[in-house]
Order: C-alpha cells, then sequence, then structure tokens
C-alpha cells in the first residue's frame, strides 16, 4: 500500500497517520467545513474537503469520501473507529472501486453488525453468550421475554454500539417506559429501530479482548483490557492487563476469544467484548470489528502497534506473530478525557481551549489531536485527548498516571479531568476491584464533581 | 550552447508570437515553452457588480462540457438563466450537472477542465443580474 484516505477525524485521524509515515505510505486526509484547520487536515500530505460540518453530509457522506480517494489515487482506505468503521456498504463500494478497506471484509461486518446473529453464532461456536432474546416483536412480546429473563433488563438496539438505543430497567413499568424512546434512539442513530432484551448481570465487569487475524487462518489474541469504568455505557477509563482476574480466567477469555475469531473467519484487528460476572463466569457480548479507542493500552503492554499491524494484515501479509511471541509486560492505564464534566445530566459544551499544558515524561503517551487556540466543535464527539500511562506493575501505573493528570492543564473547555482525578484516588478503584456499576454509584455517593 | 545563449533564445521566443519552440541538434535537445496565457482575457466586470460564487457541491472532477470533443456549456461572458446546466462534476463515474442558481453572466470560471474539486470549492463567478 502506497497512499492511505484516512476517513475519520480527531485523534484517531492523527494516530493512523502517524503510523503511516512510520511505514512511508502517503496520508490523504478527509475533513468538514468545521475541520479546516483541524490536525488531520494539516498533518496530511493532501486533504479533501468532503461537506459541511454536520457528519451526515461529511464523514458519514459515502460518495464523496470514495471520490476524494479515487482523485487521490489512494490504493486504501482505514475507517477509524466510529463513523463508517463498522458500515458493510462502505466496505463493499470500497472494493468494488479496488480499494482495499482497512478491517474485514464487508460479509464480517454485516454478521457482527447484527448483534442478535453475532450472538447466535457464537453460542453456535461454543462461545458463552449472555442470555437474551430475539428481536423482540410487539409489547407483549417484551413483557413476557423480560419475565422469563428475570429483572433487571437491558434493552439493546440491534445494529447498536456506543451505548446508544441502550436502557437498562429494573421493572416492567420502567421497561414499557423505555421501550418507545430506546428505539427512537435506536432509528436515529442506526436507521433501525429493531431491539433486543439481555440480562442484566449485577456486579459484572467489562473485559474485552484484541484479536488480530490474517488472511490465512492465522489467529492471535493480544491480551485483554479491563473497561468496566463507564458513565452512560461509554467508557471513561480502561486498563491492560485487567486488574484481579486469575491467570485461569484470563487464558479461558483468551481461548474464547480465539474460538469465536475462528467461527467467523475474521480477519485484521478486532475485539471479542464480553462481560465477567464475580463468580468468575463470562459471556460474550459483541464483536467489535474495527480498532477500539482503547487500543493504547495494549499496544504499550505487549510491544504491538495495532495501527501498523492492521495495515500490514490488510495488504495482505501474513500475521508477524505466533501466540507464544506476545507476552505482558507491565501495566497501562488509559484515561479518556472529554469536553465534558461526569456528572449526572452533564452535556459536552463546545468551546475554545485557551491553555493547554500537556503532560511528558517516562511512561507518558497523550494522543490527541486538540492544541491551543482549538475550537471544540459542537458536531461530533467529546473526545477531547486520550492520556495513557505506563508503569512496571499496577501501583507504577497508577503513580504515574496520578502525576500526568497533575501535569495536564486544558483551560476554556469543560473536561473530565476532576473526575479522572477523583477517581485515581478513589480506594475501590486502586484497588482493582470495581465492575460497570462502579460510576453510578460512586456519583451518587459523591458530590457532583465539576 | 551556454548560458547566455539559451537566455537570449528564450528571450526571443518570448518577445515573439510563438507559444512552443524546438531545437535539436547532436546531442543537445532545448524545448522553450510559453506560461500558457488565458485564451482570452477575463470579461470585464463592471464596478459595484454583484459576483455570486457558483460551489461545488460535492467531491469529484470538473468539467466545463459534456463530452471531450463537445463545446463547453458555458463561457466566461455567456448569460445564464436558473436551470441551465453550467458545468458537470464527475463523482464515482456519475456525470452529476451543475445548474445555475440565478440569472446573470458567467464572469469567471475559476478551475481549469479536468481538474478535481473538493466540496464548496468555488468554480464560477456569475455576476447577478435582476
Amino acid at each position: 500500500m502506497r497512499r492511505i484516505l484516512v476517513a475519520n477525524r480527531g485523534e484517531v485521524a492523527l494516530r493512523i497517520i502517524r503510523a503511516c509515515r512510520e511505514l512511508s505510505i502517503e496520508t490523504v486526509a478527509i475533513y468538514s467545513e468545521a475541520d479546516r484547520t483541524a490536525l488531520h487536515t494539516t498533518q496530511a500530505d493532501e486533504a479533501v474537503c468532503v461537506g459541511p460540518a454536520p457528519a451526515e453530509q461529511s464523514y458519514l457522506h459515502m460518495q464523496n469520501i470514495l471520490a476524494a480517494a479515487l482523485i487521490c489515487g489512494a490504493d486504501g482506505v482505514h475507517p477509524g473507529y466510529g463513523f463508517l468503521s463498522e458500515n458493510a456498504l462502505f466496505a463493499e463500494m470500497c472494493a468494488a472501486h479496488g480499494l482495499v478497506f482497512i478491517g474485514p471484509s464487508s460479509q464480517h461486518l454485516e454478521l457482527l453488525g447484527d448483534k442478535a446473529r453475532a450472538k447466535a453464532v457464537m453460542e453456535e461456536a461454543g462461545v458463552p453468550v449472555i442470555p437474551g432474546s430475539g428481536v423482540i416483536s410487539s409489547r407483549t412480546d417484551l413483557v413476557e421475554t423480560a419475565a422469563e429473563l428475570g429483572y433487571p433488563v437491558l434493552l439493546k438496539a440491534r445494529s447498536g454500539g456506543g451505548g446508544k438505543g441502550m436502557r437498562l430497567a429494573q421493572d416492567r413499568t420502567e421497561l414499557l417506559r423505555v421501550f418507545d424512546t430506546a428505539r427512537a434512539e435506536a432509528r436515529a442513530s442506526f436507521q433501525d429501530d429493531a431491539v433486543y432484551l439481555e440480562k442484566c448481570l449485577l456486579g459484572a465487569r467489562h473485559i474485552e479482548v484484541q484479536l488480530l487475524a490474517d488472511n490465512y487462518g492465522n489467529v492471535v489474541h493480544v491480551g485483554e483490557r479491563e473497561c468496566s469504568l463507564q458513565h452512560r455505557y461509554q467508557k471513561l477509563l480502561e486498563e491492560c492487563p485487567a486488574p484481579q482476574i486469575s491467570a485461569e480466567l484470563r487464558a479461558r477469555l483468551g481461548a474464547a476469544a480465539l474460538q469465536g475469531a475462528r467461527a467467523v473467519n475474521y480477519r485484521g484487528a478486532g475485539t471479542m467484548e464480553f462481560l465477567v460476572d464475580p463468580a468468575g463466569n463470562f459471556y460474550f457480548v459483541e464483536m467489535n470489528p474495527r480498532l477500539q479507542v482503547e487500543h493504547p493500552v495494549t499496544e504499550l503492554v505487549y510491544g504491538v502497534d495495532l495501527v501498523k499491524e492492521q495495515i500490514r494484515l490488510a495488504a495482505g501479509e501474513p500475521l508477524r506473530y505466533s501466540q507464544a511471541m506476545l507476552s505482558p509486560r507491565g501495566h497501562a492505564i488509559e484515561c479518556r478525557i472529554n469536553a465534558e464534566a461526569v456528572a449526572p445530566g452533564s452535556r459536552p459544551i463546545p468551546g475554545v481551549v485557551e491553555k493547554l499544558i500537556v503532560p511528558g515524561g517516562p511512561g507518558v503517551r497523550w494522543d490527541s489531536h486538540i492544541y491551543q487556540g482549538y475550537s471544540v466543535p459542537p458536531f461530533y464527539d467529546a473526545l477531547l485527548g486520550k492520556l495513557i500511562a505506563w508503569g512496571e506493575d499496577r501501583q507504577e501505573a497508577l503513580r504515574c498516571m496520578e502525576r500526568a493528570l497533575q501535569e495536564l492543564v486544558i483551560e476554556g473547555v469543560q473536561t473530565s479531568l476532576a473526575f479522572h482525578r477523583a477517581v485515581l484516588r478513589d480506594e475501590r478503584f486502586r484497588a482493582g476491584s470495581y465492575s460497570t456499576d462502579f460510576v453510578r454509584q460512586w456519583l451518587a455517593e459523591s458530590e457532583i464533581v465539576g | 550552447m551556454d548560458f547566455e545563449q539559451i537566455k537570449a533564445l528564450i528571450q526571443l521566443v518570448d518577445s515573439s508570437g510563438i507559444t512552443e519552440f524546438e531545437l535539436e541538434g547532436g546531442d543537445l535537445r532545448l524545448r522553450i515553452r510559453k506560461a500558457s496565457t488565458p485564451a482570452q482575457p477575463p470579461a470585464a466586470v463592471p464596478p459595484g457588480a454583484q459576483l455570486e460564487p457558483v460551489a461545488a457541491p460535492m467531491v469529484g472532477t470538473f468539467y466545463r462540457s459534456p463530452a471531450p470533443d463537445a463545446p463547453p456549456f458555458v463561457q466566461e461572458g455567456d448569460a445564464v438563466s436558473p436551470g441551465q446546466v453550467l458545468c458537470v462534476i464527475e463523482a464515482m463515474k456519475m456525470m452529476n450537472e451543475i445548474e445555475a442558481e440565478l440569472s446573470g453572466v458567467v464572469r469567471q470560471i475559476l478551475v481549469a477542465d479536468g481538474q478535481p474539486v473538493e466540496y464548496g470549492q468555488v468554480l464560477m463567478l456569475i455576476e447577478r443580474r435582476a
């Protein structure tokens, strides 16, 4: 591959441009009118404006993006995460125009994008799945299925992702109340209002396994990530490896992830998400057929550049790693710094970054597209940057992250920094035993963190 | 041939009506081509005229005519009315006709035939006429 069009914006577009530059691959950025002065626009070798600010007319506009790729002579398209990264039609259109889509095939995206079908395939392959239903056909079906599963239940969108169209219901009344809003949200976000039910596991942890697979049937896992620290189903902090899990459970998770990837003949980089209950039982939730936001923690601990590997695999190179070559060293933590305070009812507020001081020193990595004077556009997600810290063990990684969070200054916009600093001081978090309920409980206990 | 001679030749070609000059002899091959000048000077814009930009509504390749051997849709100085085709933008093998949205006179065509254009790029300037 000689020239890659980066079909994304923000920190992930920069991440891909950096990988390409190190691989001596030229880059073509796309940008919306709101991102004319964005770093990805100015850092790429070439940049093409593909539409006005709203994502549907720019970063999701397949025709303009493909036209830009063809006109600029790109031979590959990297979709990053979000936007078109899981769009089967886009992957197919790329292939039809002789462009390498850096991800799995459109068939994979279609299968894994249908969360209910993906679960059925995994179950058939012997991977434990969360008890749940097929697509809900009516309110009667909804209530009857929920009673069978037992409350609390989780209502999820078939084509969902990023927590959209997802609702928790403690009882029948609440379930009936959230049914319509969840469907409306799913329709608005994914043009598909089909929803299904899942049993809600109390005290469960969200642990995912990173996978790499080539086009020749070779697949390895690159360890797990702990992603339980979430607010409204949005991850705020991730760790690698997951703290407080036994070597035996870790091995079983890795084996199940490989089993799942083989069952769908997976290609490229992907992630199997599991929920792990307090007894150590785990269940497949979904497979993300793309690069994950939190990939840097794995990179630091395993010494693998996941973006470069993705590009190599998409170019048809065989996997460069065997399972035995992949062993973890140390511990890494990532804080997602958002333009939003973590508090009940908080919303991202656009603004201008008036002052920015970026942390550095041993073990610190800052993946971000912001700069002093950067105006946070209201059209896209609220991620300002990812602060990642590495240490020889979890204790050292925690200390490193604490001091990096102290060094980081972002003024002019609201941020989640106060929340992250407070979580790093929390005893339960430091002990490493926290579940997906942590942030909700923590917010209920503490005063509003601004 | 030395530097001074080449310089003299360039000046000679420059002051003449020749647009391209080629000289070959022995192991020397020299070609002098004049920088292309617009075929016609931009149509005069009366002072106080209101120029409206025509922006590309999509990413693609700009064409001034419907086919390589066909005459252009419009020339500088042409009067246009709403709905009249000004140019096409080819995107994904689809020819998208770009129409005038107002009545006026084409004052300037800013993109050369066959050039790629990005979203929002100004293609032409049209002087609005009531």
